[in-house]
């Protein structure tokens, strides 16, 4: 019952009451207008809600920032709707720049109101559920709430970064030709090494300086192949990882690094997987090309933090999801307890990259220091300590040549691997034993 | 055109009560009701949720009161439908206002008042109609109609209950 329903009840109960106590028929008669009034709304009561709706939208996957058209068309099916208020509920997080989401209107039997609004928004995936529908007299007195399925799903896919392509060496490649040295002598570019002269050996890749001192035999030059390579990318998506400010969660911009980095080994040719590693372990089996790329993208755009106690340490990774021997890639902000599930990942003979977001810079760039004024030595202590147990995990990894790219995420990502990977000596970056 | 009805019908609904008043003897409260009417006026532009109900509420003890004291029945009537109209209004208003996007406004706008101008022509008849034919009865059957009247307005209220959601 609306509010108003009840104000006009009890003014004609008391407007009865009165009449009877002062026996004043003129009183009694003063309540009519009001009852008609009350009959009137009752006589059009809406009655039972029978309504469709349908949502299309303009597109159900785009990039971060892009506007969406949202069509809601809802259809009477029922008698006629004196006033009908529609009301679409949207995501959180999802922002409406143009259009409305509410609308009023009357609607006779077979008739159809349609909304239409533009959204933009920030990677996600995002469900439109129920229309909220409203039904009422044309006096407003009695309202009947309703809700029609609207059923549709947005995917706002992370933010590609291009990056130049990352240099890198698994132990073992894959049959067909790609940019990855395959540690194995054949046609190639770079040179590998010298082997005795076998029959249909061009005469050009015969090194003479060598067969000059030999007089028996001749040398030919070899070249090291250059091959495609599985690479399992691997997302830390745990709770107790992630970083979260007023600017927004370190998560995003890992995400960011993930996308960005399964790009460019898909451009390259190679043969890619996804483990995302949080409240569960969601997989994209390895594959090539622009589908699997859709596919990482997908997952990424689904990607959200969470707690599990079974996952909170990587003990349980599942490396076997990944082919024996080759690159990983693993994007994480490192907690102290991740050093031995790594190096036990090296000595399964993976060859293991950790492209780590600095939790310590973020939190620290993002402190509000006029509320922590008076703490701020102790903040200042506190932030040198982390940064040095940082530094020591990750001088650790790289004692066991695991290549590690410290990125403050202020800087661009495809610089700091340029220098983080360049850095590096010879020995570790081809993926040697120090 | 509900913009442009609503304060005609709040300065009727107080004129013709503050004239009702008047008419009678009563000039000492045609000013607290105009004063009412220049209020539910003034909230309205400054959209006051909840004064409408209020004044309304006010109008009718006012119309209620004028009869128990004799003062001319149609005013008090007229007042009272007039003031049921403006809240009418009032409310259809902050409706159309409080959506972003109003479909078939005209349409809608029609539809209400043509409504309420039956819904007030009805009543107004009845009413008058009530006051003008007079039949003779004992306390006790008055007691009975009123008690019907009473239970049958609680039957009513307890159906809409139940229908609401």
């Amino acid at each position: 019952m609306t509010q108003r329903l009840v104000l006009l009840v009890g003014l004609v109960y008391g407007l009865l009451l009165l009449g009877l106590l002062t026996l004043k028929g003129g009183v009694i008669a003063l309540a009519v207008p009001l009852v008609v009034y009350l009959g009137g709304a009752l006589l059009y009561d809406p009655g039972k809600l029978r309504l469709s709706a349908t949502r299309t939208l303009s597109a159900e996957c785009v990039s971060p920032g892009k506007p969406v058209v949202v069509k809601v068309a809802i259809t009477n099916h029922g008698s006629q709707l004196e006033e009908l208020l529609v009301e679409d509920s949207l995501p959180t997080s999802l922002e409406r720049v143009e259009g409305e989401a509410r609308a009023l209107t009357t609607l006779a039997p077979g008739e159809t109101i349609e909304l239409e609004y533009t959204l933009r928004g920030k990677r996600g995936s995002y469900s439109f559920g129920e229309v909220r529908v409203t039904a009422s007299d044309a006096l407003g007195l009695f309202r009947r709430h309703g809700r029609v399925s609207a059923a549709a799903r947005l995917l706002i896919l992370p933010e590609v970064q291009r990056l130049r392509p990352v240099a890198i060496r698994p132990p073992r490649t894959r049959d067909f030709p790609g940019p990855i040295p395959a540690r194995q002598g054949g046609p190639g570019v770079n040179f590998f090494g010298v082997r005795e002269y076998q029959l249909g050996d061009p005469l050009r890749w015969i090194n003479w300086r060598v067969a000059a001192r030999h007089t028996e035999s001749l040398f030919t030059n070899e070249f090291e192949q250059e091959r495609i390579a599985d690479v399992g990318l691997i997302l830390d998506a745990r709770q107790q990882s992630d970083v979260l400010s007023p600017e927004g969660a370190l998560f995003d911009h890992a995400i960011r690094a993930t996308a960005s980095l399964a790009d460019v080994f898909l451009n390259a040719g190679n043969r890619v997987g996804l483990l995302i590693y949080g409240s569960g372990m969601e997989r994209t089996f390895p594959g090539y090309g622009k589908v699997q790329r859709d596919r990482i993208m997908r997952a990424l755009a689904r990607a959200r933090t969470g707690f599990n106690y079974a996952l909170a340490s990587l003990e349980y990774l599942p490396t076997r999801f990944f082919p024996a021997r080759s690159q990983i890639v693993m994007i994480s902000p490192l907690n102290p307890d991740d050093l031995q599930v790594l190096v036990r990942l090296r000595a399964n003979g993976y060859q293991v990259m950790v492209i780590s977001p600095d939790p310590i810079d973020f939190e620290a760039k993002s402190a509000d220091f006029r509320v922590l004024a008076g703490r701020r030595r102790t903040l200042e202590l506190a932030t040198r300590i982390a940064r040095a147990e940082r530094r020591l995990l990750l001088r650790e990894l790289q004692r066991v040549s695991i290549q590690i790219v410290d990125w403050q995420v202020t800087q661009p990502l495809d610089q700091v691997i340029r220098v983080s990977l360049g850095r590096l000596p010879q020995s570790r970056a081809l993926g040697m034993a120090p | 055109m509900t913009a442009r009805l609503l304060p005609i019908t709040i300065g009727l609904a107080t004129l013709v009560l503050a004239v009702g008043y008047a008419v009678g003897g009563g000039w000492t409260f045609s000013p607290i009701l105009l004063a009412m009417g220049v209020l539910w006026w003034f909230g309205q532009r400054r959209n006051w949720n909840g004064l409408a109900s209020v004044v309304l509420m006010g109008f009718v003890v006012a119309a209620a009161m004028g009869l128990w004291v004799g003062l001319p029945a149609g005013w008090m009537l007229v007042g009272v439908v007039a003031a049921l109209s403006a809240w009418d209004l009032d409310h259809f208003a902050r409706r159309l206002s409080s959506v972003e996007r109003v479909e078939m406004r005209l349409a809608l706008e029609r539809l209400h008042l043509r409504r309420l101008i039956s819904v007030d022509g009805l009543g107004l008849l009845l009413a008058g109609e009530a006051l003008v034919i007079r039949y003779k009865f004992s306390f006790g059957v008055a007691l009975f109609l009123g008690l019907v009247a009473v239970l049958g307005l609680s039957q009513l209220v307890g159906y809409l209950r139940r229908e609401s959601d």
